[in-house]
């Protein structure tokens, strides 16, 4: 009985400290660490069409087109099929594809998350929070090459 | 401040008021009617505050939440929202349920609670009618939930449900007859079944600290009995530890599993009226009625079926389910002998001392 | 010794061991004839033994050798040849390994049961059949497991026409729960559907079940609603980089860095790739700070199923699971799937400020101890919460053995096996940590063991915390040099396992010379753990099968993988 009258206290002092630890959301924002993953910021001046991204891609969510010269035409990204590895960001070797912050996205289908080039340019920043500089520099050091022959691919 | 209890039951008064004696017959089935409305308006008034806003915010404050707030001030124009919402759902009826039963399933249990409210006395001469045997046709009246829950469980055709109803079943036969047995400990000490005497029993001071009346309320008088009942009662509501028959993390929704939109709201408005009930029933058996001071007798009254509210939803954010066999084990072996002491005791000490 | 009841052997006089590891010789010896050729796999020898005398072969070792825990069976195709390999392991010693390699002919994939010498087999040969389509003579019960009863073709096996329409009739798949269950007028029980959508089977588990009135008579689980072929996806991904974002997903409440690191010990261990010390305390403080967080949640859905869905519990530990998650998500940028690990590392250091980040882990951890207590107040120390779990749900030492249980499940019935300090990897033993055991084997063991765990994951991430701060500036290696491209040589197989939040956490992997695995096998915990529970609750009550299984805590996420 004592057990019972215990954990009934327990609660009730959480009840009487009022204390809550959910937000109201949309009027209190959450803060988003600096490494979080959110939606692509992609960046055309930057980008040397390398396709080192659609590359590494697990799961085939980055779709590049280029012409005949491989300059860039396309560049496709579905943010509803995207699992958020960052890996694309990491294999970048001029930081033409970033992670932002922003978590916030909504269609009414999934082929509306069929990013192309022009809507990725356009994705904010959450916060007005550059990923680039609120990130550590030493980010995409950890790609080494190994003991020997270097493996262009 | 008018007067705890009135000898003229509410409808005479009414008729009095509106001057419908002339009218013979019809005109007391009018003011009758018009009683009942009344006590039914306040009554699933506080269900409807209950149901889809006090729990949410009760339960939310024991989590640390925050819960609805968005409609209106402490977000209770979720009330009539929620109320809309569940009332234009869809309502669905599974093939092969039996009909008759299916359907009336629900208004027995709303109905039943509901009527139970006839005979309480609520202060301030709120009261529809005064029987002499009240508390024995509250606690029938309130046992007939039962058949309610029975016939939902057999009639949906659903095997989740069927436990349920086994489950209800069993545990309102287990926890009733300690419910009764205690409550008679009660009706000794008064002396009577008529809940207006039963108030007028608790009325009297007991002993006085520092100036203030301690007024004789059997929970005073004697606690175990009080504790007893308040057990057997959270057993007969089915909520926490004793919730087994819906116990929504082994059989679903138990006995309600098939219910959808209207039927949804009627069972869900019957739950919280039998919590209200019991409430009510513990009010005036054990915490003198609507009897405190300074404020009107029916607000005391709401407090007192309020907090009974509040203990079982407290009971939910901290106490485990019983298991069925413990459940009965716990109401034959445990509940049912020491109400039965409880009787004895009473009578006994009732016996010597008169 | 007897052939009907085999004792457990003790140490001493297993055959095989030596001062200086196992004489595979001297194993092989022991199996004689039945042995036709030996393997070397990077963490055990294997035996490739004939197809016929799979029960001998297990069962010689078992009772002779000591090799008590069979982790799992992978079954895969070659060229000419099937092949299942029965990873077996002591629990005593999980250091000490041996693979059993059963290869059977392409026309005639038939190979003998193990199911009568380790029970947990069972499942695990059922799958084998259902995706890869090796025909297992003996087996009480060879159905598909994961796939649909109406499946045309095993998926991993080379011929199977991955564009090939699964065309099976409507008549078939109208209502596949709707089978005619009734055992006649007269019949005293009731067959009921306990899920795939039901509130207790914390996701999509369909347990069928046979009730005698309140009573189990007879109980099986079905798996593999959300089977998401993740085995098959991994074998389409590179090593270096494309596998590590699945674990994540495997156990997602979250266990995703412990189950990272299965894959990451497998690979590594495989292409020999040294982590930076520095990276491995990284690894083991992140890996801990997930297991408390995983325990929480198996704590609060516990709660949910014992005390009703308007408990307290629930939402007190999503509250500390909460801060954990805010950790995590600064330390790696995402807060369940966190793809932290790399091969030879992990993918950040600590976030700048450094002091502020481990501040606020020590501050967590100097909280952890009063919010436990409140959690002793609200679970354990409740009456009606002992009376409802304790000696419920019974597990008993040797069958959870028979059934390979490992993890808390395991180590709430007494048996004292636990990864991280019997084969150790990572940071683990340099440091002052226990091993928690109970010996209740029931329910409410089951729970003690978790929250005790809590205790001490936290013991573990404070002296990471210590070490970090003083580890010197100049040797923050979070990385070793990896090449971009990993083609480990060609046939080689490993088996590797880490404690994962559930148990054990196995990674089988082979490779056929290019940068992704030719076969890539999971052993989840709570595939295993999960055949238990038959055991656990036939002949209990209803809310006892539901406790077990909570008590279970199984992610159908890993079951179904």
């Amino acid at each position: 009985m004592i057990g019972v009258l215990k954990s009934m206290a327990t609660t009730m002092k959480h009840a009487l400290d009022g204390n809550t630890f959910t937000v109201e959301y949309p009027e209190e924002a959450p803060e988003v660490s600096p490494r979080f993953r959110g939606v692509h910021k992609f960046s055309q001046e930057r980008c040397i069409w390398c396709r080192q991204c659609e590359n590494v891609c697990p799961n085939d969510t980055i779709q590049i087109v280029t012409d005949d010269q491989r300059n860039g035409e396309q560049y496709n990204l579905h943010i509803g099929q995207c699992i958020y590895c960052r890996l694309c960001e990491e294999v970048c070797p001029v930081d033409a594809i970033l992670l932002t912050q922003n978590f916030e996205f909504t269609a009414d289908t999934k082929d509306e998350f069929a990013y192309n080039k022009e809507q990725l340019k356009n994705v904010p920043w959450y916060k007005d929070i550059d990923p680039l500089a609120s990130r550590e520099p030493d980010r995409g050091a950890w790609i080494g090459e190994g003991d020997g022959e270097i493996d262009y691919q | 401040m008018l007067p705890l209890q009135s000898a003229t039951p509410l409808p005479d008064r009414i008729s009095g008021l509106l001057g419908l004696g002339q009218f013979g017959v019809p005109g007391e089935l009018l003011a009758g009617l018009l009683a009942s409305a009344l006590v039914a308006t306040f009554v699933l008034l506080n269900t409807a505050v209950a149901g889809p806003w006090a729990k949410r915010k009760i339960t939310a404050s024991f989590t640390d939440r925050i819960s609805v707030n968005r409609i209106g001030p402490f977000g209770l124009g979720t009330i009539v929202v929620d109320s809309v919402r569940l009332l234009s759902k869809e309502l669905i009826i599974p093939e092969r349920v039996d009909r008759p039963a299916f359907d009336l399933a629900p208004l027995v249990l709303a109905s039943s609670a509901l009527l139970g409210f006839a005979v309480i006395p609520m202060g301030n001469g709120i009261q529809v009618a005064d029987p002499e045997i009240g508390l024995a046709y509250v606690f029938a009246i309130a046992s007939i939930a039962s058949l309610g829950l029975v016939m939902a469980g057999y009639a949906s055709s659903n095997k989740y449900s069927f436990l349920g109803g086994l489950r209800a079943v069993a545990q309102n036969l287990a926890y009733e007859i300690p419910l009764v047995l205690t409550g008679v400990s009660v009706v000794i000490f008064a002396g009577s079944l008529q809940m207006s005497e039963i108030v007028a029993a608790q009325e009297a001071t007991l002993f006085e600290v520092a100036g203030v009346a301690i007024p004789q309320w059997f929970a005073i008088v004697n606690p175990f009995a009080f504790g007893l009942f308040l057990v057997a009662n959270l057993a007969e509501v089915g909520r926490n530890p004793f919730d087994i028959p819906e116990a929504p993390t082994e059989i679903v929704a138990g006995y309600q599993t098939e219910y959808s939109s209207v039927y949804f709201v009627l069972f869900y408005l019957g739950e919280f009226i039998h919590i209200f009930l019991g409430g009510a029933i513990i009010a005036t058996l054990f915490l003198g009625g609507p009897a405190g001071p300074v404020l009107p007798g029916i607000v005391w009254f709401t407090i007192k079926i309020w907090l009974v509210f509040l203990l079982t939803q407290w009971c939910r954010s901290a106490v485990p389910r019983v298991r069925i066999d413990q459940l009965i084990t716990i109401g034959w072996k445990g509940m049912l002998v020491l109400s039965l002491a409880n009787l004895v005791l009473t009578a006994a000490i009732v016996g010597v001392i008169a | 010794m007897s052939l009907e009841q085999p004792e457990p052997p003790t140490g001493g006089d297993e055959v095989g061991v030596t001062a200086d590891g196992l004489d595979y010789d001297e194993l092989a010896a022991l199996v004689g004839d039945n042995v036709i050729d030996r393997e070397q796999h990077v963490n055990a020898e294997g035996f490739v033994i004939r197809p016929d005398a799979v029960q001998d072969t297990l069962s010689t070792l078992r009772n002779e050798a000591g090799f008590d825990h069979c982790s799992a069976v992978t079954a895969q195709e070659y060229d000419d040849r099937f092949e299942s390999i029965y990873h077996l392991k002591k629990f005593d010693d999980p250091t000490q390994q041996l693979s059993v390699v059963v290869p059977t002919t392409k026309d005639d994939p038939v190979s003998e049961s193990a199911e009568p010498v380790f029970r947990t087999a069972d499942w695990h040969e059922r799958e084998a059949y259902d995706l890869v389509g090796i025909d297992y003579e003996g087996h009480p019960d060879l159905r598909r497991i994961l796939l649909p009863e109406t499946w045309q073709g095993h998926p991993l096996s080379k011929d199977y026409n991955q564009n090939q329409p699964q065309v099976v009739p409507l008549r078939e798949h109208a209502n596949p729960l709707e089978e005619d269950h009734s055992a006649g007028e007269d019949s005293d029980t009731m067959f009921v559907n306990i899920g795939p959508h039901h509130p207790a089977t914390h996701g999509v588990l369909h347990v069928k079940t046979v009730l005698d009135g309140e009573q189990i008579a007879d109980i099986e689980p079905d798996i593999g609603y959300l089977h998401r072929c993740e085995e098959q996806m991994c074998q389409q991904s590179t090593y270096r980089h494309q596998i590590m974002p699945y674990p994540d997903r495997w156990d997602y409440t979250p266990g995703g860095i412990l189950n990272e690191w299965a894959y990451a010990r497998a690979a590594e261990s495989m292409a020999d790739i040294t982590v930076p010390e520095y990276a491995q305390v990284l690894r083991t403080m992140s890996a801990e700070l997930t297991r408390i967080c995983a325990h929480l949640l198996a704590l609060g859905t516990f709660g949910l199923d014992v005390y009703g869905d308007f408990t307290a519990i629930f939402m007190y530990a999503v509250r500390d699971r909460e801060v954990i998650q805010n950790l995590l998500e600064d330390l790696t940028g995402q807060r369940l799937m966190f793809n932290y690990f790399r091969l030879g590392g992990v993918s950040w250091d600590l976030p700048e400020p450094r002091e502020e980040y481990l501040e606020d882990v020590r501050d967590f951890i100097d909280e952890l101890p009063e919010r436990l207590e409140e959690y002793h107040d609200l679970i354990t120390g409740n009456e009606i919460f002992q009376i409802r779990c304790i000696d419920t749900g019974v597990l008993p030492p040797e069958v959870a053995k028979n059934y390979g249980a490992t993890g808390p499940v395991a180590r709430g019935s007494g048996i004292d096996y636990d990864l991280r300090r019997d084969d150790p990897y990572g940071y683990y033993d340099e440091l002052d940590w226990d091993v928690v055991t109970q010996d209740g084997c029931d329910n409410y063991a089951r729970v003690l063991v978790r929250m005790r765990e809590v205790e001490e994951s936290a013991k573990i991430i404070s002296q990471c915390v210590d070490l970090l701060e003083e580890w010197p500036e100049d040797d923050r290696d979070i990385q070793a040099n990896v090449p971009r491209t990993l083609r480990p040589d060609e046939d080689k197989e490993v088996y590797e396992a880490v404690e994962g939040a559930k148990g054990e956490l196995g990674i089988y992997m082979r490779s056929d010379g290019t940068d992704k695995p030719a076969r890539f096998k999971i052993r989840s915990p709570c595939f295993s753990n999960l055949q238990t529970l038959p055991e656990m609750s036939e002949g209990e009550y209803i809310p006892d099968m539901v406790a077990s299984l909570g008590s279970l805590d199984i992610v159908l996420g890993e079951v179904d993988r």
